[in-house]
């Protein structure tokens, strides 16, 4: 099932190739933003994660449905490691976002609700990590897929509400929106750059990562087995 | 059928707890205790006392429902219990519905006990909105039941129990708790069921989408 090792060199060379013209567009190519200055290219990376943070969860309730069908561990496997990844992703989302806000919002945090979204999606998913800390036990797995499946059909929900809540109170401050749809070309090309090197680099990391964990768990069955057998 | 076994389940629930009063006498002390103290916290400024009172209404309740969930399930977990009751039923979501309705049950109670307090301490007159406080109260205890019931099964089964429940039950019940405290400031400061439907929709949409998952997913939750 694994695949063999030119391979992934190849894929390794692909991801950190486009990671580096996408690097080159960003802070050689695309020209600083008018208003903004220098801060707002961090929008290429902020967007990026924050893409990268719903495809990792999308991947994670998509894998949580199939485990629960299948009973396959390999499913399991794919949901544990697109969770990490998107933790991961969050919180550099949740990180670019203030850098980002500081300058331009003159505030490190709003409750603005895409932020507050970002903010409670990342405990839903660190704490679905921690549900799942231990070796690979197949009554855990399937509380995970519930948790996976009931955290991403939360989010629209959780969406609606904070939009609700936020209309209670007036902005704080004047937020500008950094529409694809206004970005002038370079602009936009540079962001489809940044964008493929993000999801590059997440299908590469979940690579890694599910075979990480398909390794651990073979190794757990072969300890289990090699006791069972000194037991005899 | 399908009724006589949650009907069963849920009266064999409330006789035990009949007995012991358990869950329901932690859970009131508790509300109260985490009213009295955001009291202390606020101070006597009368006019941020009113501002605030929703969320600590919510929060107290939440905080007491966590606890009683807690307690709920590890009685199931002391000898087995939940394994002897599986053993028994042909429709395992009987169960399900059984322990949302007990827990939505006490839920209520407490309610009922903890609000003239909250009435009293906070001097906002509850009884002139009751009728439309009460649909606000019922959906969101039944949300939180739902929600509370699913992840109280699950966490009983995991180390850190105790720290997983709450962990798992606050964040995805945020809409939830976001509804319900602004449908309660909205009714005390006297509007009508008619300028809170967004909120009622919102809890009556989350409500229905998290029962009919539940329904779908509890099989797997129990299964041996």
């Amino acid at each position: 099932m694994r695949a063999p090792r030119i391979y992934n060199v190849v894929y390794a060379a692909a991801t950190y190739a486009i990671m580096i013209f996408a690097l080159w567009g960003v802070f050689v190519y695309v020209p600083t933003e008018q208003v903004q200055g220098i801060v707002q290219r961090i929008f290429y990376f902020h967007v990026s994660s924050a893409f990268t943070m719903f495809l990792a969860f999308f991947v994670v309730f998509v894998a949580s449905i199939l485990y629960l069908w299948k009973r396959l561990a390999w499913w399991d496997h794919i949901a544990a490691s697109a969770a990490e990844i998107g933790v991961v992703f969050c919180t550099l989302v949740l990180i670019t976002g203030p850098i980002w806000a500081r300058p331009i919002w003159g505030t490190w945090w709003s409750w603005d609700p895409t932020l507050t979204l970002t903010l409670v999606l990342w405990l839903i998913y660190v704490a679905y990590l921690m549900l799942r800390v231990g070796a690979y036990d197949e009554r855990r797995a399937r509380f995970a897929a519930v948790l996976g499946i009931i955290g991403f059909i939360d989010v629209p929900i959780i969406r609606w509400s904070v939009e609700k809540w936020r209309t209670i109170h007036p902005k704080p401050v004047v937020i500008q929106e950094g529409g694809t749809t206004g970005l002038p070309s370079s602009m936009l090309f540079t962001f489809l750059i940044c964008l493929a090197a993000f999801v590059f680099l997440f299908s590469y990391l979940i690579r890694e990562r599910v075979s990480l964990a398909q390794s651990q768990h073979e190794l757990e069955r072969l300890r289990h087995d090699l006791d069972i057998s000194l037991l005899r | 059928m399908f009724m006589r076994q949650v009907a069963a389940i849920f009266m064999k629930d409330l006789k035990s707890e009949w007995r012991t009063r358990e869950i329901f006498t932690s859970m009131l002390v508790f509300a109260v205790l985490v009213v009295v103290v955001f009291n202390f916290a606020i101070g006597a400024d009368s006019e941020l006392i009113r501002q605030v009172a929703p969320g600590v209404l919510w929060v107290a309740l939440l905080f007491a429902t966590v606890l009683g969930l807690q307690r709920a399930a590890q009685m199931e977990h002391e000898d087995d219990c939940l394994s002897g009751v599986l053993l028994t039923m042909g429709d395992r979501s009987a169960l399900f519905i059984a322990k949302t309705a007990g827990n939505m049950l006490y839920l209520l109670l407490i309610t009922l006990c903890t609000l003239p307090l909250f009435s009293i301490w906070f001097r906002i007159n509850i009884l002139s909105h009751i009728a439309p406080l009460s649909v606000v109260l019922l959906l969101g205890m039944l949300g939180f039941s739902i929600i509370g019931t699913l992840f109280s099964i699950i966490t009983l089964n995991t180390r850190t129990r105790e720290i997983m429940l709450p962990l798992l039950f606050l964040p995805i019940s945020v809409p939830l708790t976001i509804a319900s405290v602004y449908a309660t400031a909205n009714l005390i400061v006297g509007k009508g069921l008619s300028d809170i439907t967004d909120y009622l929709t919102l809890m009556g949409v989350f409500d229905i989408v998290f029962l009919v998952i539940a329904l779908l997913v509890f099989d797997t939750i129990v299964e041996e």
